[in-house]
């Protein structure tokens, strides 16, 4: 099975070519998003502070990404003495790939309604408009966004320096207890989907049947904030926390390596939305309409529109929200996110069971509802009879 | 052709979008590294404290907390991975699944209350 | 291309789900219940509970699960109803694994009131000590039940990770810090070990029932059985490491001299029961085509561990320490029942772990109070005087002394006689006469501290150690200890007969 040779056998010219294709767009695609993005973010937050933003480079200042990357590639490198070299060089390589590597499974366009699955005919070939579609597409995206924790905790451990240190172990713990919350909001769209394909999932979704209200909303939000938090972005970016800790893990960067990370930050950004939109807006489904050529590339239209939607809302949650505390971080991780995913998941899973065994809706949706109240009064009990002490030690003291 | 080197295939892409991913990073930092000036002097190679010298070395001690909320995430990272296949197969499991996988998800809540009570999740 | 993904997906058919006789699962249940119950209660109402409130839940709890077992006993015992097997095969339910629960949840009773003295003189908080004693009951439980192997290496690690907390609960104390960081990092890697060789095991057969291992290899012979060799020796250096027998002994004398002394004795006494119990199950019923060949494995590990026991603990100053060594010994006086491959090897060692439990419970309270305030005084000089001192506590020390030394009268002697004669009547002589030389040696360790304790003078008479108190928790386990020590030493009838009853047998699922 794991031999070479089935593996390559078979294989002719128009299928490399189209892996090869797949490959060189996706790339392209990829960057060319993030350098938009970049100046989406600059321009939009502008505009909400009451600023111009940037407007020199090219026609509305669309340039200015590039301009920014020439001058960084052109800047010296230094590298801290106190570093530990190979694991400094490595560090952003970890950061960039996995970020790459989320968008491999993320369908970005092809026909799901009536059962199509999104296959497209190629080159008299019938494939996916989607870079690779394995058997377990999500947990590659959980595992990805694990890895891009080493990128950032590698990278402040090897500056042997203090505030990238104390900057990557923050975002260690940041990225670990929202990455648990992120994991179990995922289980609901599993159950509504039954599978970890993504192209399965985006095919469960086809005809308005959008994760989004098939899960009940709470999975989706848990999902949001703990994407939000994932990501790092404000207001989550404890960080990079310019006041507290410079600029966090890549404080020691500079030149080419501190714009690797710095792309690294957006092209996740634009994965997690693209992963958002797969998972609960249904990917590239949308109304069909017009010629053939306009129904070639409608599901791709509705899949960048919706994708447009949450990249603002990233944005503007930035010009709008101050920063959290840490306590308040971890508190809103373990104790809100994670337990209210785990109960909406267990209620969903008993509404699908019952349907199937033919329970009745209302005693199941009563039991349900009893049972997770009855957890939360219990957990609300112990917590409170901890902050009731709490505060007469408080008197006392 | 058999269905495991379908499977296989689909991860041979993956591979593939990774390496041209590495080779471009590469490409880049070796394409600036021949590019970019580079004069070399000491106070450049020092790591950066706010301004002044740094004190004592940057591998400093941090706090037992942050190895505490790991193990917990370890916790229900795995608890996640037992309930994926599960959630997948939902129906095929019928009752039994739910109340066994219910009695899983308790005993890890319970946990979770545990540590919450013990005053492991309050950040100080 | 995407077809056989759909269809490897898209199937909806219904799984068979086993069925689970819970009332046939009453004690285990019972000690992870109350133990899971324990803790929430614990934290919730934390520091509002007196401590005694958690040894007597756990005595409670412990003592509900044996009530339990009484009514699955007679069932079990009825000839028209056999032994059960619950969960689709992994569990059975017969009158070994009952016994062996029983044996464990009686070291939980006696370790629980033991650690409630000691808690309540250390300050250290909370009924989470003897919640985990009940964890680790329920997990040794489910080891001498296990039909599987997998489930076999449930039970250890949930009998394992109780007792690396326990191991290190006296937080304060270095030395137990120590105690439990050792345990758990060799622990580790034994259970590495073990399941290595269920690994191995599974490749050579495709198996991890017992019953159908047992049924794979008495069909048919292999030509190459390397895999199974291999499979089979790794899981012996994991038993071998559980029950401390040499050359995997090298944990025991530090994790025994730091971990706190209720523990040790728990440690003695039921990890050793637990881990001999899957041993049992493992080897003598899975592997039992395979006798001839790890009868010789077993066999040396015997004699190494009689030897090493006995010599080791004569030269040592610390008495955990020569306890320590000591239950080395006794492992290998019990690995000559597992040697014996016999029902009534099986039997014999059965009991000698009964005895050795009443034994070393009692030995290990009575350290707990000489050990005083800080559980530092171990050393033979605490012990000299003890006679004078506090005369009742020096008798009941010298009566589970000399029990361990197999003193005619006493449990220790039948179970010495047990094993002895269960290896003579499997001809391995060499076997019982190292066995019969080495309880002499061992003899002389033992008769140290019994001198020690009455012929010596104290250098330190006159310094506050003078007075040791016996809380009652204490003295309700030397009082238990002591007259199963010696009544049952008497009239040893009615263990014996459990014992003889209950033999190991893999019960084949019904119907299937």
């Amino acid at each position: 099975m794991f031999a070479i040779d089935p593996l390559l056998e078979s294989v002719d010219g128009s299928a490399v070519l189209i892996v090869l294709l797949k490959v060189v767009v996706a790339f392209a695609a990829l960057m060319i998003a993030v350098m938009a993005m970049v100046w989406f973010e600059r321009k939009v937050v502008a505009r909400m502070q009451n600023r111009l933003g940037p407007n020199v480079a090219g026609p509305f200042g669309i340039l200015q990404t590039l301009a920014d990357g020439v001058k960084l590639f052109f800047k010296e490198d230094l590298l801290p003495r106190e570093a530990d070299r190979p694991v400094f060089r490595l560090a952003p390589y970890l950061s960039l790939v996995p970020a790459f590597l989320v968008f491999v499974v993320v369908p970005l366009g092809g026909d799901f309604s009536n059962d199509r699955h999104g296959v497209v005919s190629w080159f008299g070939k019938e494939t996916l408009v989607q870079v690779a579609d394995p058997h377990i597409g999500i947990l590659f995206v959980l595992a990805m966004s694990s890895m891009a924790v080493y990128g950032v905790m590698l990278a402040g451990w090897s500056s042997g320096s203090k505030y990238p240190l104390l900057g990557s172990v923050r975002a260690a713990a940041q990225m670990i207890s929202y990455e648990a919350a992120l994991g179990l909001s995922l289980l609901a769209v599993l159950l509504n989907s039954g599978s970890l394909s993504t192209n399965e999932i985006v095919s469960g979704q086809s005809g308005w049947n959008w994760n989004l209200w098939a899960t009940g909303v709470v999975p989706f939000i848990v999902f949001f904030i703990a994407a939000t938090a994932e990501l790092n972005r404000p207001p989550f970016d404890l960080v990079e926390a310019e006041q507290e800790l410079v600029g966090g893990f890549h404080t020691e960067y500079s030149s080419l390596r501190f714009a690797l990370f710095f792309l690294a930050e957006f092209m996740n950004t634009i994965t997690m939305s693209a992963v958002i939109v797969t998972l609960f807006l249904g990917g590239p489904n949308g109304p069909s309409f017009g010629p053939g050529w306009l129904q070639a590339i409608l599901p791709t239209v509705w899949f960048l529109a919706k994708l447009l939607v949450f990249l603002f809302v990233f944005v503007w949650l930035r010009g709008t929200l101050p920063r959290l505390r840490y306590d308040q971080l971890m508190d809103l991780g373990w104790k809100l996110l994670i337990p209210l995913a785990l109960g909406w998941f267990l209620l969903l899973a008993a509404f699908k069971i019952g349907q199937d065994e033919g329970w009745n809706r209302a005693v199941v949706g009563v039991v349900g509802t009893v049972v997770i109240l009855l957890g939360a009064l219990l957990i609300s009990m112990a917590v409170g009879t901890a902050r009731a002490r709490r505060a007469a030690v408080e008197v006392e003291a | 052709m058999s269905s495991a080197s379908d499977f296989l295939r689909e991860y041979l892409t993956v591979l593939i979008l990774g390496g041209v991913g590495a080779a471009l990073v590469g490409l880049l930092l070796g394409a600036s590294h021949l590019l970019r000036p580079a004069r070399r002097q000491p106070g450049k190679s020092l790591t950066y404290e706010s301004g002044v010298d740094p004190v004592g070395t940057g591998w400093t001690q941090s706090q037992i907390r942050y190895y505490v909320f790991a193990l917990l995430f370890v916790m229900f990272d795995v608890e996640a991975v037992f309930i994926f296949p599960w959630a997948t197969r939902l129906e095929a499991y019928g009752g039994f699944g739910l109340v066994e996988m219910g009695i899983f998800v308790f005993i890890l809540l319970l946990g979770l209350v545990y540590a919450w009570r013990k005053g492991v999740l309050k950040w100080v | 291309m995407f077809a056989t993904l759909l269809q490897a997906t898209g199937a909806g058919d219904k799984l068979v789900t086993p069925e689970v006789p819970w009332s046939h699962l009453a004690p285990q249940l019972i000690l992870v219940v109350g133990a899971t119950v324990g803790v929430i209660a614990a934290a919730a109402l934390r520091g509002r509970l007196r401590r005694s409130v958690g040894a007597v839940g756990a005595a409670v709890v412990a003592g509900a699960a044996i009530v339990s077992i009484i009514p699955l006993w007679h069932r079990v015992s009825n000839p028209a109803q056999g032994p059960i097997s619950a969960v689709n095969g992994a569990i059975g339910v017969d009158r070994f694994s009952l016994f062996v629960t029983a044996l464990l949840c009686a070291a939980v009773i006696l370790a629980s009131f033991t650690a409630e003295a000691y808690l309540q003189r250390e300050g250290l908080d909370g009924p989470e000590f003897s919640l985990l004693l009940l964890l680790a009951a329920a997990g040794g439980s489910v080891m001498a039940g296990a039909n599987d192997l997998i489930v076999m290496f449930i039970g250890i690690e949930v009998l394992s990770l109780a007792v690396y907390v326990l191991a290190a609960m006296h937080a304060r104390r270095i030395s137990s810090q120590e105690s439990g960081l050792k345990y758990f990092l060799l622990g580790g890697f034994a259970s590495a070990f073990l399941l290595y060789g269920i690994a191995l095991t599974y490749g050579a057969t495709g198996t991890t029932s017992l019953l159908r291992v047992q049924s794979f290899l008495a069909e048919r012979v292999l030509t190459d059985d390397g895999l199974l060799l291999g499979g089979l020796a790794l899981m012996l250096v994991g038993f071998a490491f559980k029950v401390g027998a040499v050359p995997f002994h090298m944990w025991t004398p530090d994790v025994y001299q730091g971990a706190p002394s209720p523990v040790t004795g728990f440690m003695a006494a039921a990890v050793k029961t637990a881990a001999f119990a899957g041993m049992l199950r493992v080897f003598v019923v899975g592997f039992a085509s395979y006798a001839d060949l790890w009868r010789p494995v077993v066999g040396a590990l015997a004699i190494a561990s009689l030897v090493v026991g006995a010599v080791m603990s004569v030269v040592q100053t610390n008495v955990k320490r020569m306890l320590a060594y000591s239950s080395i010994a006794h492992a290998g006086f019990v690995l000559l029942g597992v040697d014996a491959a016999s029902a009534e090897g099986t039997a014999a060692s059965l009991f000698y772990l009964a005895a050795y439990t009443a034994m070393a419970l009692g030995t290990f309270a009575v350290v707990t109070v000489v050990g005083g305030s800080g559980d530092g005084a171990h050393t033979l000089d605490a012990y000299r005087g003890l006679g004078r001192r506090r005369p009742g506590l020096a008798l009941a020390m010298s009566l589970f002394l000399l029990a361990q030394a197999g003193t005619p009268v006493t449990i220790g002697f039948l179970a010495k006689l047990g094993v002895i004669r269960a290896a003579i009547d499997a001809d391995q002589w060499a076997l019982a006469i190292v066995a019969m030389l080495t309880a002499v040696i061992s003899t002389f360790m033992y008769l140290r501290i019994v001198v020690a304790m009455y012929f010596a003078e104290s250098e330190s008479e006159s310094d506050d150690r003078g007075e040791l108190r016996i809380p009652w928790g204490v003295g309700v386990t030397i009082g238990v200890a002591v007259i199963a020590t010696l009544v049952l030493g008497v009239v040893p009838g009615p263990l014996e007969h459990l014992s003889d009853d209950a033999l190991p047998v893999l019960v084949a699922v019904d119907g299937r």
